[in-house]
This record gives structure tokens, sequence and C-alpha cells, in this order.
């Protein structure tokens, strides 16, 4: 029989939202937990020197991640890491989320799940295909690396991975122009050994017993092909929705974001929802936070009405 | 939960393992964090299986040994011996699968 928690509110999703969420929802004295699949810390946990946060010119991420689960760990607040979700009902008054360890119920959730990263689309399967450069970098010290994509994420693992000994990187956008910050655009291309490519996409991978060799590049204007040597891809193509549990029942857009108003409530009396899994323009820390605020406090007013 | 490793000691506690499972990790590795998770979930239901973890970039020579360049890198140790080596993130279920074909 599994453990049956009854608390005031669910927190589905430990990233930055989920957990801004939780460290309100128990100031407001709420019984609160979050549920999280994988570890707290969400997307942030991958980025190597996180610049953009109001406090830190530049901090880990992990280590940011850390802070903020020690201020949530500071109040008490319920955390199941490495979840899994196997049943849930949010319809009805008492929302109920089972997980593989235990049973929680409560009046009100927050949907803070995030996103999860896009994976390369080519015919062929390769085993040196990345998306993490810290976890992942080490072995191509000394070699030569494809990154794919233009944003933040690409330029930053870019430059972590030249500064652990990655020999030359080419970088492919599929758009005219690069997206990441200018002053880490212009950080990278200073270095002089990355060859950045716009309009530019991978329609395949050569890989001969199970090594990368190469890979095909093709320019999206002109349609030429180009096979450029690589040992390793890093994939930094954004990210998807992770909205499985819940998208019969929530209202999302075409492209499976959660619909809110602005007191992150959904269509469904009692949820609400908070950070990048929501539809909005920006997706940042500072945007999750605010969201989790917000859900928060207005989760808050929810279960005490 | 986990004994923590290095190059002085990896290889006598190795040998002297009947059943374990060594993570090898990098301290600003993600799927590290996750994978540290997913283990000791895995020996909440396996009592008799011993937890080690060593990080790798503190300690080359054991990152020479178990060829651990990637983080995590997950081993099974049976019997005095590494039985399977796998790099990458695993879930509970992934997990359970691994040690025992090991």
């Amino acid at each position: 029989m599994k453990e049956q928690n009854v608390m005031d509110l669910i927190i589905l999703g430990g990233g930055p939202a989920g957990m801004t969420a939780a460290i309100y929802a128990a100031r407001a004295n709420l019984r609160a937990v979050i549920l999280e699949e994988s570890v707290t810390g969400g997307l942030v946990n991958s980025t190597y020197v996180v610049e953009n946060f109001p406090s830190y010119p530049g901090i880990n991420g992990v280590e940011l991640m850390q802070k903020m689960r020690d201020h949530v760990d500071s109040l008490n607040v319920s955390v199941e890491e490495v979840c899994e979700i196997e049943r849930m009902e949010l319809e009805g008054e008492h929302k109920v989320v089972e997980t593989d360890e235990a049973v929680y119920t409560a009046r009100a959730v927050i949907l803070a799940t995030g996103r999860k990263p896009i994976p390369l689309d080519v015919p062929t399967a390769c085993e040196q295909v990345h998306h993490c450069a810290i976890c992942d970098g080490g072995p191509y010290k000394g070699k030569k690396v494809l990154v794919v994509g233009g944003g933040n994420s690409a330029f930053d693992e870019s430059l972590y991975m030249l500064s652990i000994g990655i020999e030359s990187i080419v970088l492919t956008e599929v758009m005219d122009r690069f997206f990441a910050a200018q002053a880490t655009q212009d950080e990278l291309l200073r270095t002089g050994k990355v060859d950045a490519r716009t309009r530019t996409r991978v329609v395949d991978l050569v890989v001969e017993n199970n090594e990368l060799k190469a890979a095909v590049l093709e320019h999206c204007d002109s349609g030429a092909r180009e096979t450029v040597a690589c040992d390793g891809v890093f994939v930094f193509l954004g990210q998807n929705p992770n909205n499985e549990s819940f998208r019969d029942v929530v209202a999302l857009t075409e492209k499976g974001y959660v619909i809110v108003d602005r007191h992150m409530a959904t269509n469904v009396p009692g949820v609400f929802s908070a950070g990048d899994i929501n539809d909005k323009p920006y997706r940042q820390i500072t945007t999750a936070m605010a969201d989790g605020t917000i859900a928060a406090l207005a989760a808050e007013r929810y279960v005490r009405s | 939960m986990f004994v923590e490793l290095n190059d002085a000691n990896f290889e006598a506690m190795v040998a002297g393992t009947a059943s374990g499972v060594l993570i090898c990790y990098k301290k600003r590795c993600p799927h590290c964090m996750n994978m540290e998770k997913v283990l000791e979930k895995f020996a909440a239901k396996n009592a008799d299986v011993k937890l080690f973890k060593l990080d790798s970039e503190e300690n080359p020579k054991a990152l020479a040994a178990f060829d651990s360049e990637r983080a995590p890198t997950i081993l099974v140790i049976k019997s005095g011996a590494v039985a399977a080596r796998k790099a990458g993130l695993m879930n509970p279920k992934e997990m359970k699968a691994f040690f025992e074909a090991a």
C-alpha cells in the first residue's frame, strides 16, 4: 500500500518556477510537495554559466539551483525526485497525483513541468550525439565537434567546450542570424576556433563502425551540401513542452503550451501553471520565477476560498 | 549512502566488494545528480548492493582505469570485479535491468 499524503498544493516540476512556487506556498503556510521526474533545477542545471540572473554577474547553473533548493529545504517543503507519475486526476475538487512511491491529494496543483531538448532529426542513429557539454564534452578534448543551434545554449556551451580543450567547432543555425546574446556571440567568434554558419542545416551523419566521422550539411537556400569531419555532435535546438501527463485535460496552444490568465490559472479550476510550460513570449529564469510566485499566491487564495 | 572512492583506494574497494554499483561523476554534471537519485532509489530496494561514487575530474588514475571521461559512467561490481559498464543516464527501470543483466 502506497503512502497517502494529503497536501494543500502539489507542484509538478522542480525547476525555478516550481521551486519559487514552493517557497511562496510554504511561507503562506500551505503544505506543499514538489514532484520532479529528474532532479530539482530543471534546464538551468545544464547551463555552465548563468550571466543574466540579477544578483550574480556569473554563476554556474547547478550552483544557482542548489542555492534555490537549499531555500526550499529550509522551509521543510517535501520534494520527491526521480519521480514517475502513474496517475493524475486534475478535475474535481480534490486533485490526485499518484507516483511510483506515494499518492498525493490536494485542492490545488501547479503545473511547472518545463520543457525537454528537441532531438536532432537525421536518418542515421549515432551514439556521439549529445545535449550536455558538461556531461559529455570531456572525451572530445583535442577533437572537432559540430554544434547544432544558434541560441544562447549553443554559444555558451561552445565557449565551455573550447575552455576544456575541444580543438575546433563548426556551429550551424538554419535561420539567417544567430540568436545568442551579442556579447556571447562576439566572445565565441573572437576565439578564431569556430566556423559559424547561418542558413545551414544538418541533414545526416556519417557513421563507420559505430563511430561518428562526419556530418552532412546543407545550405538552406542553395541546397548545396558539404560533408564536414567531426568527432561529436552537440545539439541545442531548443525545447519541447513536457505536457504528456495533462494534455488531455488542460487547454494548450497548438504548440502544446499551457494557456493561462494573469493569475496563472488554467481552464481547470484549482490548476495553475508556471514557467517554460506556459504560452508566453520570453522564457528566462526570472520570468519562470515570476510565474511561480503568481501561481503560488493565486493557489493560496484558491485553497483558502 | 555512497562511499567515496579515490585514486588511492578504488582498486582495493572494488576487489573487496561482492555486489555494488559505482558512479563516476563530475561535480557540475546534471545527469550525474539525476543518476545519484536513481541509484539511491535502486539501493533502497536492493539492500545488499553497496553504492560507491568517484569524482572523475579529481582522480585521473581511476578515470583512465574505468574509461570514465563521459559522465555519469556507471559500473556494476560483482564478486570483486567490474561486471558491466555504461555511460549516460538511466531511469530506475533501466538501472534495474542493467544490474540484473551484468
